[in-house]
């Protein structure tokens, strides 16, 4: 199987996105609402969570692979910089390596200000 | 919401929670609602990151989280994929704890396994709580 050199997905995370994502994933943290703990918080305004950026990075990957990534996916990242609602975040995966059947993809996730949100790498068996 | 663990008082290599956990449809409909992925690839399976984000919702319902912890790292391990509606357990504890000029680091690690005991999937949840006074 030829593996794809690269791939990416593009969303817009805006408040309503975030406010769905903390109900879905039970997280409750108001650092990610618009309260008033976020507006006094160390960014001045809500954040995204950093799983909703994560959660892109996995969409491309399923984009490329199917149901082999959630079979035999690894996913390792860091979170670099808080996304400041509403932004575009862009998830981008470029191939590092295809050994014996496992390809390595080194994973980042930016934002339409420039800034990179996440890196890591990515691993999916397919052959 | 009560807390069983206060963050301070966490040592390393404790655990700390083994709970059912059966995903349904609607939960990963709702999931996926939010983050804006298509559904299609996800009629049966749960999509793994859906698994890490549960996990954490677990840490957070178990564990007292001060202000100003920043969830710096994730790592995702899948063995298999996990089906919608099978009954699964949750294990978490701590694998390593450290701090380091005041800062702490601690990283959970959380293994999802099915009813015959098979790991279905690994995850390590990174997270730092930064010296009193001090923000991000």
């Amino acid at each position: 199987m030829t593996v794809p050199a690269s791939f990416e997905v593009s969303r817009l995370i805006d408040q309503p996105r975030v406010d769905r994502y903390a109900e879905a994933a039970r997280d409750p943290n108001p650092i990610h609402r618009e309260t008033p703990e976020a507006y006094a918080g160390p960014f001045g305004q809500p954040v995204a969570h950093g799983m909703i950026v994560l959660g892109l990075v996995s969409e491309a990957m399923t984009g490329a692979f199917g149901r082999t990534w959630a079979e035999t996916g690894t996913v390792k990242v860091r979170w670099r910089t808080p996304g400041l609602t509403p932004f575009t975040a862009t998830a981008r995966a470029e191939l590092k390596k295809d050994v014996d059947g496992v390809a390595t993809y080194d994973v980042t996730c930016t934002d339409d200000r420039g800034e990179t949100l996440l890196t890591g790498t990515a691993t999916v068996r397919h052959g | 919401m009560t807390h069983t663990l206060d963050f301070t008082d966490l040592q390393k290599g404790q655990a700390f929670a083994r709970l059912p956990l059966t995903i349904t449809s609607d939960e990963v409909e709702a999931y996926l609602e939010s983050t804006g992925e298509s559904p299609e690839a996800w009629r049966e399976l749960v999509p793994p990151i859906f698994l890490d984000a549960l996990a954490i919702a677990t840490l957070l319902s178990t564990v007292a989280i001060p202000k100003g912890v920043m969830h710096t790292g994730q790592e995702h391990e899948s063995h298999r994929a996990a089906r919608i509606g099978e009954p699964l357990t949750l294990e978490m504890r701590v694998s390593t704890l450290s701090e380091r000029r005041g800062a702490i680091m601690i990283a959970f690690e959380a293994e999802i396994t099915d009813a015959d005991d098979t790991p279905v999937s690994s995850m390590k949840i990174s997270v730092m709580a930064l010296p009193d006074g001090v923000t991000a």
